[in-house]
């Protein structure tokens, strides 16, 4: 079986030790729900950030709707859960297949072209689906488009509603998650990937496949969106279309352009930072009395600045060599 | 002749526009051959080269590797059926390591799929193994056996020029094409080139290549064609080639086109 | 009927302000195969400045069109000259999420800055005489301000196509959008083209921008959802064809008119994307694209 030391250094040990105490620590501090609740926020950014880098940063694809499979994962989840009766360890995985389908299907018509017809296709996919949820209500059930009373999961006849096992919950899906994304970015099906998004050409006369490599990311990456909207179903109770603006999908681009595309490193500190300061912005922001919106000013000069003088992100200052 | 050719081109064409790079080229490797491709600048070899690698779709013709139809074969299955290449321009994964680089050429040798991957099974791990070991013993074969770790774009350029030989040895192939190995080599890089081309023919790999370098061409160069404007002008082994008129005119013609 | 010829009329105006806006995508994706997401909030920004031109600076209506057009012109050029032109070797991955990055900076600027409450500012400063409808025949109403939207948007596309084909300018325009480095060893400045194509598709935004406002409200988020449709328009056309794009708006623009009223309503953003994804799915290179949309 997996043995865990053998995935994370000591170092890391370390650090995931610790972060499975802070439930512990937060158990006596007045405001600690809200922050476990921001660390879980956090944890869910990571968990999204690292499905977005198989696509964007392994293979060095756009992808510019990323917030359209946590959509589905969402919506397919949050649907099963509350309209069918659906437990959510069986819901979770559907809306990981689901999310990996449409990932492929998204995917396939930009196969043949460059990078470019990517990044529009995957744009008008997501603002597509979006607006299917606000306009489809026989669809999506009740009013503007909302998914209500999504039941708590239940572990032994447990509900696992409190925020501290909301906390685990999400951090075992991250370490799950890490852990795969790892192992393949670490395998031949990595190194493919890697290739693939230096030069396609000479990639292929390695032997590789482009469109079987580029469809396993896609579905990859999909899947693991499903999973982190699958999990955001339960987490708020209720969902709505709002959540699944454009803007989601570049704020999860920001995270990993700030830590670093490409890099699992660089997606979990990317996204732990952006994950964590979008709390601590909107209440600055409030308190500057600057509209809440404008935080993403902030996430537009990220990526302008992060591209001119850091390309590889904020932890090294190495510039790619042309 | 006894012996089938490794691979045949028949009436090969390849059209951009109005512009006609190859016309109706004929050609033949024999397996276990050390072969040239020259000709002038324009005349359409490394065209002929990706069109038999599968990176461009000819226009007409009739392309056979191991008495195997492969017109039209896609760039992935055409690797994986025994033929290697490298790049004019030198086309490395610039930002992996040394190491990496020849590893992702083992990539035709390997099964490993998303369970192995995942899992980590022991099948997984002796593959994983498997592909370092060899890419390992391919770095030694062309003396970068020190530069592993490195990154592969901040090697000299001979260095990634040998580096993009070990690359596409490592995908095992039947046939290896060179396009211009020795183009920016110092004469001594140059005789170690002629030297590591010789050993690859001793590893059973038949070589076709493309160059500039005469002396190159003709120490080493058992059958050699001569394509012109996307013709075929010229072939036969280097003496024949050597004195052939039409050879020496299309050089000449070069050079005097390019002094004006 | 009437109200079917009213909506073509509509979809027409539409589509040339999609045109307008569109043409300036397809020129700078032409000589630097960039999608320049800023483009669209240059776009909204040709109808803020009008709009501060009017009524801080208190400039006659005339004066406040042109300068704000020049004001888009610089700012595209001063853009590039920042942002793009740094990253011209690096990967294009970089170039793009620059692209959204200004993109993001430049609408959340304009709503901090002018608040995100749509305005009515420009519609009310346009004249009377804009105002006026006439009945064409058919029986349909067709305001002033839509006559003229319709017969500048002609005029610039004419006057646009003329500048390509004839001028100095233009003639390098397109030499570098076939082959930047042949153009430059022709001894072309490829870095003041770039900044031409980067002054004139601006510039054509903010005419697009000016006339958005009068016709409807100005708010910080127009740039976005009119950029889409137009850069849907520029890829129904094949992108980096600039009649293709002139096609694309207004196809684009009756499309989504008659979509809005015969289909829903609630889909009217939505069409423009399913017309993008559906021409990228079956005709990449767009209805009138060069095979460009290919990898080589
Ligand atoms: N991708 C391409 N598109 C258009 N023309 C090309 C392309 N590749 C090569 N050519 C043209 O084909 C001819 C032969 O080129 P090439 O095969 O590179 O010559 P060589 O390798 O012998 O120097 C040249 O005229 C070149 O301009
Ligand atoms: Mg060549």
């Amino acid at each position: 079986m997996i043995s865990m030391s053998s995935i994370l250094s000591s170092r890391s040990g370390l650090i995931l030790f610790f972060l499975c105490l802070v439930p512990l620590a937060t158990a006596y501090l007045d405001q600690g729900d809200y922050l476990l609740r921001i660390c879980s926020t956090a944890y869910l950014y990571m968990l999204l950030a690292l499905g977005l880098n198989v696509v964007t940063g392994f293979t060095g694809l756009l992808d510019l709707g990323y917030v359209g499979f946590y959509l589905i994962g969402g919506y397919t989840a949050g649907l099963l859960m509350a309209r069918l009766g659906w437990s959510y360890w069986a819901a979770l995985p559907v809306a990981a297949i689901h999310g990996g389908l449409w990932g492929l299907l998204r995917g396939a018509p930009t196969l043949r072209l460059t990078g470019d017809y990517f990044a529009i296709v995957t744009f008008g996919f997501s603002e597509l689906l979006f607006r299917i949820v606000k306009n489809e209500e026989w669809l999506i059930g009740g009013p503007n488009g909302f998914v209500n009373d999504i039941p708590a999961p239940t572990l032994f006849g447990y509900e696992l509603w409190q925020y501290w096992q909301q906390y685990y919950h999400i951090l075992i899906l991250l370490i799950l998650t890490l852990l795969v994304v790892y192992r393949l970015h670490n395998s031949r099906i990595g190194r493919a990937w890697q290739a693939i998004s230096q030069d396609e050409e000479a990639a292929q006369t390695m032997g590789i496949n482009l469109h079987e490599y580029k469809s396993l990311a896609f579905a990859i990456s999909a899947a693991i969106g499903a999973i982190g909207g699958a999990f955001f179903a339960q987490f708020q109770v209720n969902i709505s279309a709002g959540v699944f603006e454009f803007w989601e999908s570049i704020l999860i681009l920001c995270m990993i352009v700030l830590g670093g595309i490409g890099t699992l490193k660089g997606a979990l500190i990317g996204a732990a930072i952006l994950g964590s300061l979008g709390e601590v912005l909107r209440i600055s922001l409030s308190w500057m009395r600057l509209p809440a919106d404008s935080r993403y000013l902030i996430f537009g000069a990220i990526l302008v600045m992060m591209m001119r003088f850091r390309p590889a992100g904020i932890l090294r200052s190495t510039q790619k060599s042309p | 002749m006894d012996i089938d050719p490794l691979l045949e081109i028949t009436g090969l064409t390849k059209n951009f526009g109005g512009v006609v790079a190859l016309a109706q080229v004929d050609l033949r490797v024999m397996p276990g051959q050390i072969a040239s491709l020259i000709g002038p600048n324009g005349a359409g070899k490394t065209t002929l080269f990706n069109c038999v690698t599968g990176l461009m779709a000819p226009t007409t013709g009739k392309i056979s590797f191991q008495q195997q139809d492969i017109f039209g074969t896609s760039a992935h299955q055409v690797a994986m059926n025994g033929i290697a290449r490298t790049f004019q321009n030198i086309r490395l994964f610039s930002e992996m390591t040394v190491l990496d680089n020849v590893r992702i050429g083992c990539h035709t040798q390997s099964r490993g799929y998303l369970w192995a991957a995942i899992s980590r099974n022991r099948a997984y791990r002796e593959e994983e193994l498997q592909i370092t070991t060899d890419a390992q013993e391919l770095l030694q074969f062309v003396n970068l056996e020190n530069f592993a770790t490195q990154i592969a774009g901040n090697l000299s350029y001979g260095d990634q020029r040998r580096l993009e030989i070990a690359r596409a040895l490592a995908t095992n192939p039947k046939l290896l094409l060179l396009d211009e190995p020795a183009a920016g080599m110092n004469p001594q890089e140059t005789n170690d080139l002629i030297a590591l081309i010789r050993s690859i023919r001793e590893r059973n790999i038949t070589v076709f290549l493309i160059e500039h370098d005469m002396k190159l061409v003709m120490r080493i160069s058992e059958w050699i064609t001569v394509l012109n404007y996307g013709q075929k002008i010229s072939q036969g082994p280097p003496e024949v080639v050597q004195s052939d008129p039409r050879v020496i005119e299309a050089y000449l013609g070069q050079s005097a086109g390019s002094n004006h | 009927m009437t109200l079917f010829l009213e909506q073509i009329v509509n979809g027409l105006v539409l589509g040339g302000i999609y045109a307008l806006i569109a043409v300036g995508y397809t020129m700078v994706y032409g000589v630097i195969q960039l999608i320049n997401f800023a483009h669209g909030e240059i776009f909204m920004f040709g109808a803020y400045f009008t709009f501060l031109c009017l009524a801080v600076l208190k400039f006659p209506l005339w004066l406040a069109v042109l300068a704000s057009i020049l004001l888009c012109a610089l700012m595209g050029v001063v853009i590039d000259l920042i942002a793009y032109r740094p990253l011209r070797n690096a990967p294009r991955l970089s170039a793009l999420i620059t692209a959204i990055g200004i993109s993001l900076i430049l609408q959340n600027l304009a709503r901090m800055i002018w608040g995100a409450e749509p305005r009515r500012d420009l519609a009310n400063a346009k004249s009377a005489f804009l105002s006026q409808t006439v009945i064409i025949p058919g029986g349909a109403q067709l305001s002033y301000l839509d006559l003229s939207i319709i017969i500048l948007a002609i005029l610039l596309m004419v006057g646009l196509n003329r500048l390509i084909s004839l001028t100095r300018i233009g003639k390098a325009m397109r030499a570098c959008a076939q082959d930047k480095m042949a153009a430059s060893l022709m001894g072309i400045d490829t870095n003041r083209v770039i900044g031409a194509t980067f002054a004139i598709g601006s510039a054509l935004g903010a005419v697009a921008g000016i006339m958005v406002g009068m016709r409807e409200t100005i708010e910080p988020t127009m740039g976005y959802y009119k950029g889409v449709a137009a850069f849907a328009a520029a890829v129904l056309g094949g992108i980096g064809n600039i009649t293709g794009a002139m096609l694309g708006g207004v196809v684009l623009g009756i499309a989504e008119v008659l979509g809005a009223g015969y289909i829903s309503s609630g889909y009217r953003v939505a069409i423009s994307y399913i017309l993008m994804i559906l021409v990228i799915v079956f005709r990449p290179a767009g209805l009138l694209g060069r095979a460009s949309a290919k990898r080589a």
